[in-house]
């Protein structure tokens, strides 16, 4: 069908300009700094794609944005505002911990139900919000921003507490899992690991997800309220279960550093990721396969970035700026495309 | 050790700090006030406050002057919130969205500009802040002296600023524009107001007391920025105003609250309390929590809250 | 020659290519009530929203007292001394009255707000007028022609000589109709020149000096208003010499009983009566026209039809069976249809696109999905076969709701609600706000349901519709039935019974 393949090609090409620009302003503030654009962003390529060990720094960290972003997306499309992408996360990092280091099961078994609690424990943490939601009206961003900081806390309090590797020099972390719990790397030398097919495969499981019923449903409720009542949706249930859906993939991803890069819980697991599945979730248009792609994108700029500041004296802050700048252009040009002063998105 | 607590001493230094720490969350809370009743939800307060906090610290430094730092904070902050604004009420965009997009802005901003500005080094680099000022004869009372009359100057003017804030909600024609535009914007349009003047003012007002709050946390609470300066006290703050069902007076009490809370986790701390220190970190955040279910019922919000208007809609 | 206080030229006004106003002529003497008279969607309102500066127009001038004015908002149009009382008010519910009043005051210098001389200024004025008035009190507290009031009043105390009054009566009773017009008529003494936008007819013949009419955005006609003038040749012009809905009616009995509704209570959102001890059968076959007012608790009645709202009390039968206060989903799988009044938030999902609009409530059956997978083709050949049998004029499936046309837009709709022969089907107001083309094509279509024998209970506050399409007609007033007339009833009959008298049931032979 000719039109939609022109609306793709539109999309691609305004996520590809959303992007220049961000960029652009990013060289502009890179040469106020005192620094020279072109060698920096040399850098930055470099950094991301330089090198096997390079590029295979990049892979590792597009699994758990994209895992992080497909559920944001979740969430997104039903206009719940979920971003607590990092405590749910978090949640379903210290339950998949929990299993691997004291349950006591037999390796065979502890990646797989390490990885269904993590999902739980990702899906329970945001269901509270949505449950909260629901029943008292609570206001969503808020709640899941919140928890958030409770959740980082807990976390903190695990690490230094009863989880506290006794052996751990006082490192507040937990013990390490033991080999054989851990994901298989590719090859030795590369971090990039096993996570990989399970990113994949939530990946072809998003992209059927939208063609299903399920998928169907959560976008009707993002159309509105009334209209879903009407259509005879159940909206509270589908609201909790939706949210659930979204912290299960969070979730995913804290299961996914810890079995796959860290093999342990410590202080300060999440840096933010939760923020930038916000934005990759945006600029992928809510889409599976342009969240891949956007996560991919973001993953080489945080890589090269990092590099970028070991080896320069760029600071690092300009990612975030860049990534602040893409979602402010985004709802700028999403807003252009109603213009006439039409709502785009009722709340 | 826990004996300790209940001395007098304790209770007063605790009290104390209560409204020192409340400080923060009022004063961004007072300007939302403004902007929530005028129907827009800014959730980028939390990015405001830090550049806020920024440019108060780097005007403070340059100039010696404090007074310039809180000038400075003020200034950016209604900068700052001049994108929301305009993304809010010119765009017509999401709400969330764009309060969300500013406080990532707002961060990496921050940071980017103190590199710039002061560089990399070893030691960061410190003002004096703004010395306790106290008041006399009422200073000197025992007990409360300490309590109430012994902080510094903008503690001081955040209180001051609930009651003008009530007066200027209640009082004048610009307040009662503010809750028309909030309310009904249709009919305010009719009546020949601007939906999109008021509530630009209603934005930027909050974006002035939050670049206020912002200075007040690198200059008059601590004496150095810091990219995580802020911690989650914007979000409180604008659940407090919810909280408050958005009048000036239960703000401040909720903003006491969070003081509190805040407060007693340090003294606890400070103490060697066996209780866990995480756990009272985390208590502001839950009681943010806890207040958003007791108060957050349809019927008490602005009619027109986070809907952009537009006239063409009919 | 006495200047015209308001001279509109040639005002053409469009929206999304519709022209709600083409190329009309508007005369208003010094001094005089003058009626602005049309159907539903005639254009009236959107004429006088130009007039008030909410609206600009694209063609045409207007002159205000005799000098050409553009009027770009409505602060211009007060500031000529023009004011509005739209037929939603534009009043601040948890304000008082003259927190209201005092919005719109030109502040100018003004910074306190100084209610107690706002207050006193008010009552004078309201006693000039012999209007009552408690400026203290807070909107929500006032009943509905008090609340008209305190518009009224702010327009004046704004320095409208030249006032708007935008259907005012439709939500009054008779008794504050009357008290209106007395104030009215003093106005009028006063020096001041009123427009009345209205489609009844009992006003115009009542209050009114001179009638313009409009019908479907274009001017008819202006004339006064005499002793002479009838309600016939009025109608005639607001509805058109062509009487478009002669359906020729196959002589099908209604069925037995399918759907009953037994001594229904329910409440409104303020917790007030909405419905009051509602009974009233559909049988198969049949179109049961509910008349009334708008906002005589119809919407509420349909949604407790519809699961949307909760009965308090009373019973719900289908089929004999009792359904009441059941989820949307479960009247949903039993066969009740419900084209809902407002297409727009309730009826479609306008962000999206008209494939997936024609299946948001039978997503899940068989037919549309398979393993709770989505079944593509089969969505697209529902799709083109809706297009081809409700002629829905649009490029593709892929179109997005909003960019249609309202007639076209009911006409997805319909082809949701009405292909799987549904038992019963309720039809809110269901050609508000189209034009003469898609009216006369969504009450077919309403009249095919009912010759297949779905049950159709059509609540509509249009009498002609009523009049043509009903088996059996029942009247709402206050949430409750009044009477039920015969095919056939006059408008008069029912139109008694609208304005909340019981009555004896006449068998008028007289049709409008």
């Amino acid at each position: 069908m000719p039109r939609q393949f022109k609306n793709i090609i539109n999309q691609i090409l305004m996520a590809v300009l959303t992007i220049a620009l961000a960029l652009l302003i990013g060289a502009v503030l890179i040469a106020i700094s005192g620094n020279e654009p072109i060698e920096a962003y040399k850098t930055l390529i470099a950094g991301a794609f330089g090198s096997k060990q390079r590029f295979s720094e990049t892979m590792v960290k597009t699994i758990p944005l994209m895992m992080m972003a497909l559920g944001t997306s979740i969430a997104f499309k039903a206009q719940l505002w979920n971003i607590g992408g990092d405590g749910q996360f978090i949640f379903g990092a210290i339950l998949s911990i929990i299993v691997g280091l004291y349950s006591g099961f037999p390796a065979f078994l502890v990646l797989p139900v390490s990885m269904v609690f993590a999902i739980i424990g990702g899906g329970l943490w945001a269901g509270l919000a949505g449950w909260l939601k629901v029943k008292f009206n609570a206001n969503e961003v808020i709640t899941t921003l919140m928890l958030n900081y409770v959740a980082s806390y807990f976390l903190s309090f695990l690490v230094y507490g009863p989880l506290k590797d006794p052996k751990g020099f006082d490192f507040p972390q937990t013990e390490m899992l033991s080999e054989e719990v851990q994901l298989p790397l590719f090859a030795t030398g590369i971090r990039v690991h096993a996570g990989l097919f399970i990113g994949i495969a939530a990946l072809i499981i998003m992209i059927f997800f939208w063609k299903s019923t399920f998928g169907f449903k959560i976008d009707l409720i993002g159309q509105g309220d009334p209209i879903s009542r009407y259509a005879g949706i159940n909206v509270k249930k589908t609201i909790v279960i939706t949210m659930m859906l979204s912290g299960a993939f969070a979730g995913l991803a804290g299961w996914n550093e810890v079995y796959g890069v860290q093999y342990r819980l410590l202080d300060g697991l999440v840096s933010g990721y939760g923020n930038l599945a916000v934005v990759i979730a945006l600029l992928g248009g809510l889409h599976p396969v342009g969240i891949c792609i956007s996560a991919f994108f973001f993953s080489a700029l945080l890589t090269g970035g990092a590099t970028m500041q070991r080896m320069t004296e760029i600071p690092y802050s300009i990612v975030d700026i860049i990534q602040g700048l893409v979602i402010v252009f985004i709802i700028t040009r999403t807003a252009f495309k109603w213009k006439g002063g039409r709502r785009i998105h009722a709340k | 050790m826990l004996s300790n607590i209940f001395t007098v001493s304790f209770l007063v230094s605790l009290l104390a700090s209560t409204i020192r720490l409340a400080t923060p969350i009022l004063l961004p809370a007072l300007g939302q006030i403004y902007t929530q009743r005028a129907g827009i939800l800014n959730l980028g307060v939390e990015g405001t406050m830090t550049i806020g906090a920024v440019a108060g610290f780097t005007c403070a430094y340059m100039s010696g002057n404090l007074w310039l730092g809180v000038l400075g904070g003020m200034f950016f902050g209604m900068l700052w919130c001049l994108i929301m604004a305009w993304l809010s009420v010119t765009m017509k965009a999401n709400q969330v969205i764009a309060g969300t997009a500013l406080n990532i802005l707002g961060a990496g901003t921050a940071a980017y500009a103190y590199r710039v500005v002061f560089g990399i080094q070893s030691l960061p680099p410190q003002i004096d802040p703004f010395p306790t000022l106290k008041i006399p004869l009422l200073g000197d009372i025992p007990v409360l002296g300490t309590i109430f009359f012994q902080h510094n100057i903008l503690v001081y003017l955040a209180f001051i600023l609930v009651v003008v804030t009530w007066f200027i909600l209640e009082k004048t024609i610009f307040g009662l524009k503010i809750k028309a535009v909030g309310e009904h914007p249709r009919a305010a349009d009719a009546k020949g107001i601007s939906v999109s003047g008021m509530r630009y003012s209603a934005v930027l007002i909050g974006g002035i007391y939050a670049g206020a709050a912002g200075a007040f946390m690198s200059i008059g609470y601590m004496n150095l920025f810091t990219e995580a300066i802020i911690s989650g006290r914007g979000f409180i703050a604008v659940s407090v105003v919810i909280f408050a069902r958005f009048l000036p007076v239960r703000a401040m009490w909720g903003a006491l609250l969070f003081g509190f809370a805040s407060a007693l986790q340090m003294r606890l701390q400070a103490q060697g309390i066996e209780i866990a220190n995480q756990f009272m970190l985390m208590l502001p955040y839950v009681m943010t929590i806890l207040a958003l279910i007791g108060s957050s019922k349809k019927a008490e919000f602005p009619s027109a809250y986070t809907k952009p208007y537009s006239r063409l809609e009919r | 020659m006495e200047a015209l206080a308001v001279d509109m030229q040639g005002i053409t006004k469009i929206f999304n290519h519709k022209k709600a106003n083409d190329h009309v002529d508007f005369k208003l003497r010094n001094g005089s009530i003058h009626g602005l008279l049309g159907e539903n969607g005639a254009g009236k309102t959107t004429l006088m929203n130009v007039l008030y500066g909410l609206y600009q127009q694209e063609e045409g001038h207007i002159y205000v007292g005799g000098v050409k004015q553009e009027i770009s908002s409505p602060t211009k149009a007060i500031s000529l001394g023009i004011g509005m009382v739209h037929q939603h008010f534009m009043l601040a519910r948890p304000l008082t009255v003259v927190e209201n009043i005092m919005l719109g005051k030109k502040s100018g210098k003004r910074f306190l707000l100084d209610t107690k001389q706002v207050a006193r200024e008010l009552v004078e004025l309201a006693d000039k007028y012999k209007m009552n008035i408690d400026p203290s009190a807070k909107i929500w507290q006032l009943s509905v022609g008090e609340q008209q009031r305190v518009e009224i009043l702010t327009a004046i105390y704004q320095g409208a000589k030249i006032l708007i009054l935008d259907e005012p009566t439709a939500v009054l009773t008779p008794q504050e109709a009357e008290t209106l017009f007395e104030t009215l008529r003093e106005m009028k003494e006063d020096g001041k020149s009123i427009i009345l936008i209205t489609h009844k007819l009992e006003e115009i013949i009542s209050i009114v000096d001179e009638v313009t009419v409009l019908r479907n955005g274009r001017l008819v006609g202006s004339e006064a208003v005499t002793k002479k003038t009838t309600k016939e040749a009025l109608t005639r012009m607001m509805v058109g010499k062509d009487v478009l809905f002669d359906f020729p009616k196959v002589t099908k009995e209604p069925g037995k009983v399918k759907l009953a509704l037994e001594n229904i209570h329910a409440t409104s959102d303020k917790s007030l009566p909405a419905v009051v001890d509602f009974s009233l059968t559909l049988r198969e076959g049949e179109i049961v026209g509910l008349a009334g007012v708008d906002g005589n608790g119809q919407k509420e009645l349909c949604e407790v039809m519809t699961g949307m709202r909760p009965a308090t009390s009373g019973n719900y039968l289908l089929n004999g069976q009792d359904i009441v206060n059941k989820t949307p989903k479960f009247y949903i799988d039993r066969g009740i249809a419900h084209i809902p009044e407002d297409r727009h938030i309730i009826g479609l999902a306008l962000g999206w696109n008209l494939k997936k609009n024609l299946i948001i409530k039978n997503f899940q059956k068989p037919s549309f999905s398979k393993y709770h997978l989505l079944k593509k083709k089969e969505i697209n050949a529902h799709w083109d076969k809706m297009m081809e049998e409700y002629s829905i004029k649009a490029d593709s499936g892929e179109d997005i709701a909003r960019a249609l046309s309202g007639g076209n837009q009911q006409k997805v709709i319909l082809a949701r609600e009405l292909n799987d022969n549904p038992q019963v089907l309720i039809a809110n107001q269901p050609t508000r706000g189209l034009d003469v083309g898609a009216s006369e094509y969504v009450r077919k279509k309403i009249l095919d349901a009912r010759n297949n024998g779905t049950a159709v209970l059509l609540i509509s506050a249009d009498l002609e519709e009523i009049l043509q399409l009903s088996d059996r007609i029942a009247v709402i007033y206050d949430g409750a039935l009044m009477g039920i007339l015969p095919r056939g009833a006059g408008a008069q009959a029912i139109g008694m019974l609208m304005m909340g008298k019981k009555q004896e049931v006449e068998e008028d032979a007289s049709s409008i």
